[in-house]
């Protein structure tokens, strides 16, 4: 029969957590070098020996006293879901910090593990625990670990299921004397047998005694109850502290120090941000835009005259052929090409998040934020939002204020994110001949939008004074290649099932709608056409007169990327359909050539200082030239700002209802449409004139 | 009227070997960056104090005031750096 274990992973923010956790359960669940990555409880699962072992990672928490929103989760599930056994994840170089939680957890009296993470880092800065004493003074097993390269993971496994077989509890932890007899008496009131520390301590807050335990106690300490108990358990973390460190010599200079001197200075801090945000968006178009190309011949070039061939060979319908070219090809197809701009964008962005940059942006622009009446750390999730606004939006349950919350949600949205990138990058370069400017204003159109609208909130809604703010800045560390990679390849392989699944499937919508009735002549005459139709009126002040367009639009409010898919399918029935003669291995070999010239062409373009992709104008593929028909360089201005700031992604509208309620999601739907079309509407019509 | 201190402003630093100390109650706020000083209490110690005194600042600990932007303060303490705001650092009392 096999066992089956609850292991809980509970420690201080940013002690890597999670990333033992993907050791130990060969998960990739979201790691960073910040504190709050985690804010909801994730799981992993795991066969090992006879057990099948179910970890919960839990959001960091510095005390078992919970402030935000994270820290309630956190703090909930130790209490009420009573986990087989607790590992406690202690940051070996801020162990002394670490250890009061472990003091609180200790007064549970449940099955326990220590966890001494990143021993190498503690090691270099002089400090190291005695894991054997640790052990013998808390009765529970210590094990070191090292997130970096898995180091003691197994020894992690057997650790917790020694435990959970033996059901060993800790040590208990003893505080003062004084304090230990009235604890002893609160005990013994309790007629129903054993009862842990945390819950008599709890009980000695909650209420007096039956004798006045706690007035009597107050009295000794001449300081309040909540005091009293705070002092033993730093008493108790420090005494412990001390037993169990054996201080070396520090072999490593700070280098974070140094670093921070020069990143956080307040004149240079600030253009180095701005060079910082420069290279992730050089970088990102630059890099991925040779290896784009190539991709798009691969699928136009290779792909689809391959299956065509193998579909005429075998005999396949007209209608078969039809679909594969116009909703495969021209739809799914057409959203693939930009998987090398994905994957480049969050590769950037990672970097961003593992090397403890991130939240030093939130510490840098605070001045300015907070002279908007905004709150520094809402910087964090706005600054994800660049990479989902679905995460983003999660991630505001960091902050501790409700307002502050709502605030951050609200802006959110008008951050742009790579699936608008994908957007801008092919509009902006079929009708303007300096994109990279058309594509870094909207981007500050939506963080202006996004500003506006909190600071119209808290001239309204969100009035009240701004709210403090702590935060935990993380040492810098070298970003580990393999860690980045499995982020970015989570991201591609999400963006991958979309295009499989939702994308695929508006495309099959949108292609049977176009061929609904059956049997029709022309495009314009489907059922497609009609829907379009009929909403193109309120679209038509905006630049948008066209139905394929509107079309578009509709399936598009799943995500926005189906824009492109649609507009893919139903354009390609206008491609003129000129098949070059195809065969097998000299298209083979040209798609082989091609990416070894793209993959160069990629490399040598980090060397150049300017944006070089959009600088020069894309070959032309047929595509490109149909819908090229349909905009005039306003009009396609004004649709891109009007998916911009349009809230046009379900996952988005359905994470906020979640967050923030129903009412919250859909008012700021509707509010999100509006903002978009009036802006659109405005720079429609003056882009007209001009 | 316990916890008016801190707000005290003009006493100039005496200067010692390593660390500047203040002759009576100061609070971090009023620190320099660079200064380094040790926490003595907290004004008022509520959930805010008490959660940072969890993250590492506690009494006793020293501190040094590494870089000061705007309302933001960041101090380092151990091997821990943290960020505060001013009327957070307002409320604690260092020597």
């Amino acid at each position: 029969m096999r066992k089956s274990i609850k292991v809980a992973f509970a420690g201080n923010p940013n002690v890597g957590k999670t990333t033992l956790l993907n050791h130990a359960a060969k998960t990739n669940l979201k790691v960073g070098n910040w504190s709050g990555v985690t804010v909801e409880k994730r799981e992993g699962f795991l066969s090992y020996k006879d057990y099948d072992i179910h970890f919960v990672d839990l959001p960091g928490i510095y005390t078992l006293e919970p402030l935000s929103e994270d820290e309630w989760i956190a703090y909930n599930f130790i209490m009420k879901e009573n986990p087989d056994v607790v590992v406690d994840v202690i940051e070996t170089t801020n162990a002394e910090r670490d250890l009061l939680l472990t003091t609180e957890l200790l007064e549970f009296e449940r099955p326990m593990v220590v966890a001494l993470n990143m021993t190498d880092e503690a090691n270099k800065k002089g400090i190291e625990i005695d894991s054997s004493h640790t052990k013998e003074l808390l009765e529970i097993p210590v094990v070191k670990t090292n997130g970096r390269n898995g180091d003691g993971i197994q020894e992690l496994l057997d650790a917790i299921i020694e435990t959970a077989e033996a059901h060993s509890t800790p040590k208990a932890v003893k505080y003062g004397d004084q304090i230990e007899e009235f604890l002893d008496k609160i005990g013994e009131q309790r007629r129903n047998g054993k009862i842990d520390k945390h819950t008599l301590l709890k009980l000695l807050t909650e209420n007096d005694g039956r004798n006045g335990e706690k007035t009597k106690l107050e009295k000794f300490y001449k300081k309040d109850i909540i005091s009293i108990i705070k002092d033993e358990r730093y008493a108790f973390a420090n005494g412990l502290y001390r037993e169990i460190l054996k201080k070396k010599k520090s072999t490593a200079r700070d280098i974070t120090d140094k670093i921070d001197k020069i990143v956080l200075h307040p004149i240079l801090g600030f253009f180095i941000f701005l060079l910082a945000m420069f290279l992730l968006f050089k970088i990102s178009f630059d890099f991925s835009n040779p290896l784009m190309n190539w991709t798009e011949g691969l699928i136009n070039n290779f792909f689809s005259p391959l299956v065509s061939l193998l579909l005429t060979k075998i005999g396949a319908s007209e209608w078969l052929l039809s679909f594969f070219s116009e909703a495969i090809v021209g739809g799914v197809g057409f959203v693939i090409t930009f998987v090398p701009l994905i994957a480049t964008i969050y590769f950037m962005l990672a970097l961003l998040e593992m090397s403890g940059y991130m939240p030093r942006i939130a510490f840098l622009m605070d001045k300015f934020m907070h002279k908007l009446g905004l709150h520094g750390k809402g910087m964090i999730p706005l600054l994800l939002g660049f990479g989902c606004n679905v995460p983003a939006i999660i991630a505001t349950r960091t902050l501790e204020n409700k307002r502050d919350k709502l605030l951050v949600m609200a802006m959110i949205p008008f951050m742009s994110c790579p699936a608008r990138l994908v957007i801008f990058s092919f509009f902006a370069i079929l009708f303007f001949n300096n994109p990279a400017v058309i594509i870094f204003s909207l981007y500050l159109g939506g963080i202006l939008i996004g500003l506006l609208t909190a600071f119209f909130l808290r001239k309204t809604a969100f009035r009240g004074k701004l709210s403090h703010f702590v935060m935990e800045l993380p040492p810098y560390r070298m970003p580990r290649m393999r860690i980045v990679v499995k982020i970015v390849w989570v991201q591609v392989k999400s963006f991958l099932y979309r295009a499989g699944t939702l994308i695929f499937a508006a495309s099959v919508v949108v292609w049977v709608l176009l061929n609904t009735p059956p049997g029709i002549k022309n495009q314009s005459d489907s059922a497609a056409a009609y829907v379009g139709k009929a909403i193109t009126p309120i679209l038509r002040p905006i630049g948008i007169n066209d139905w394929r367009i509107s079309t578009s639009l509709i399936p598009a409010f799943l995500a926005r990327e189906i824009v492109l898919s649609s507009m893919g399918t139903i354009y390609s029935v206008n491609v003129p359909n000129n098949k070059p003669d195809f065969h097998f291995l000299p298209a083979i070999e040209e798609q082989v050539n091609g990416f070894g010239a793209a993959v160069k062409e990629s490399l040598l373009s980090l060397f150049s200082p300017s944006i070089k992709t959009l600088e020069t104008e894309n070959a032309d593929s047929g595509l490109r030239n149909v819908i090229r028909s349909s905009f005039t360089s306003a009009s396609a201005l004004s649709f891109m700002i009007f998916l911009l700031l349009y809230t046009s992604c379900l996952a988005t509208v359905a994470v906020m209802a979640r967050e923030a309620g129903k009412k919250f999601a859909l008012v700021f739907l509707g509010y999100s449409f509006v903002i978009a079309w009036v802006v659109a509407f405005v720079v429609y019509q003056v882009g007209s004139i001009l | 009227m316990r916890y008016r201190f801190g707000h005290s402003r003009g006493r100039t630093p005496v200067e010692t070997d390593t660390i500047k100390t203040y002759p009576s109650r100061t609070s971090l706020k009023e620190l320099q960056v660079g200064e380094a000083a040790h926490i003595v209490d907290f004004f008022n110690p509520d959930e805010i104090a008490r959660k940072i005194e969890a993250m590492g600042l506690r009494k006793g600990k020293k501190i040094t005031v590494l870089q000061k932007l705007g309302r933001g303060i960041l101090i380092k303490t151990n091997n821990s750096r943290i960020v505060i705001t001013s009327d957070v650092a307002k409320n604690i009392e260092v020597k």
